[in-house]
């Protein structure tokens, strides 16, 4: 091994879990461009994962089969072993942690939804938008990726005005008026976009408008949006 | 549901993992009734894993939606040589739930209502009866920490105690916790390697 003593501690408390976020996603960030440091990291989790064993089971909510059975069947059916597969897993493991490093420094909102049954197969499943003030200033990275089922708002350089909040919403001419994605900055765990086709996640525009605290009162984007952006795929 | 010859061969499964190894080599195949049979088997255990680091019951159940599908999408990966099939998927668990319990957010998962804890009880694998060889090792070395030491790396494992927490719970400063956590660390890979 020819990681540090100090990278070895730091492989060791993030797999036992002891690390700071920042901490934390700093180094999930490092494994990936450090094989040693990935490598160390493996090899705590192996040091300590016989713990599980002794760990008594709980049994877990009686419907999550039927939406994890969902989930397999709207992003499974290829070929195994697929070496593309392979890569775009690569680079789905690399964007998920680089969001969660960014999410320590710039503060996170990841939506949780469930994107109805995925499109064709060799639709891109990841797609970015960048919700501009105008070409110089760039304010919110949106990804949503189709697989995963996540989309998320990362504030690149925005901070909403005093006693105000930034709602996101999704326009497009299929769904009629705007909806509303949730205020960013909150935690809307119930916010659920699995009424949306993904071809209208992936095609629609996305905005963000200044609204009362908590967001708008009516449902509504309360005046015209301040960042606007479109979601464009990221290759694999 | 396609089933291709494509399933990685020259395992040679041994011991008590028989069965989750098969059947994880099966879902490497995208063999769907594999992955049910397997959730099964282990929905409780996983559980188990993510619940005690995720107090609240709907961050607990999302996560462990994440991990199942994760598993799907990794069961070609895993390795018999390097463990055994439970251990894979609870590393993966683990890793689901802490992400998530330590991810910046304004509101902290660790702010849970109060009164809700969906398993109070402290986990001694000292006294667990059944244990694999891999758990037999790791006690043996456990048992030569001091015990607060090794309450305090069993809390972080099983809870996902920050070391704030662990500070707050033992009464001492976070310096102490981290210095305590790098020792018995050390300690048990050495004992582990010996």
């Amino acid at each position: 091994m020819t990681i540090s003593p100090d990278d070895d501690f730091a492989a060791a408390e993030y797999a036992l879990g002891t690390l700071d976020p920042s901490e934390r996603a700093t180094l999930a960030a490092r494994r990936l461009r450090e094989p040693e440091l990935d490598e160390a990291i493996r090899s705590w989790e192996a040091r300590l994962a016989p713990l599980a064993e002794a760990a008594p089971e709980i049994e877990p909510p009686r419907d999550l089969w039927p939406a994890i059975e969902a989930r397999i069947r709207g992003a499974s059916p290829d070929a195994p072993g697929n070496g593309t597969i392979v890569e775009l897993e690569r680079s789905i493991r690399r964007w998920r942690a680089m969001a969660i490093a960014a999410s320590v420094l710039a503060g996170v909102l990841a939506i949780g939804f469930v994107a109805r049954e995925a499109t064709r197969q060799s639709a891109p499943r990841e797609y970015v938008a960048i919700l501009q003030k105008d070409a110089a200033s760039p304010a919110f990275a949106v990804t949503v990726n189709l697989d995963k089922q996540e989309l998320t708002v990362r504030p690149v350089a925005a901070q909403a005005p005093p006693g105000k909040s930034y709602e996101l919403w999704i326009i497009d001419a299929k769904l009629g008026a705007p909806r509303s994605l949730g205020v960013i900055g909150d935690t809307p765990r119930g916010a659920s976009l699995s009424a949306y086709d993904p071809a209208v996640v992936a095609g629609a525009t996305y905005a963000v408008t200044v609204e009362p605290p908590g967001g708008s009162p009516d449902g509504k984007p309360s005046g015209t949006p301040v960042f606007v952006g479109k979601l464009i795929p990221v290759s694999p | 549901m396609t089933i291709r010859g494509g399933a990685p061969g020259g395992r040679a499964p041994t011991g008590a993992g028989d069965d989750l190894s098969n059947l994880l080599s099966r879902i490497a195949t995208r063999d769907a009734s594999a992955f049910a049979a397997l959730y099964k088997q282990t929905n409780a255990k996983l559980y188990g894993v993510v619940a005690r680091i995720l107090t609240r019951g709907d961050a607990a159940a999302d996560a462990l939606q994440e991990v199942y599908v994760r598993i799907w999408e990794k069961a070609g990966e895993f390795d018999p040589l390097k463990g055994s099939p439970l251990a894979w998927m609870a590393t993966i668990a683990r890793n689901r739930a802490l992400d998530e319990v330590r991810r910046v957010r304004p509101v902290s998962l660790e702010d849970q209502p109060e009164g809700f804890e969906p398993a109070a009880e402290e986990i001694d694998p000292l006294a667990a009866r059944e244990r694999s060889e891999g758990l037999s090792a790791l006690v043996d070395c456990l048992k030569a920490l001091d015990e607060e030491k090794r309450a305090i790396v069993l809390l972080a494992y099983y809870r996902g105690s920050s070391r704030e927490a662990l500070a707050k719970r033992f009464g001492r400063p976070v310096p102490t916790i981290k210095t305590w956590l790098h020792r018995s660390l050390a300690q048990l890979r050495d004992c582990l390697a010996s």
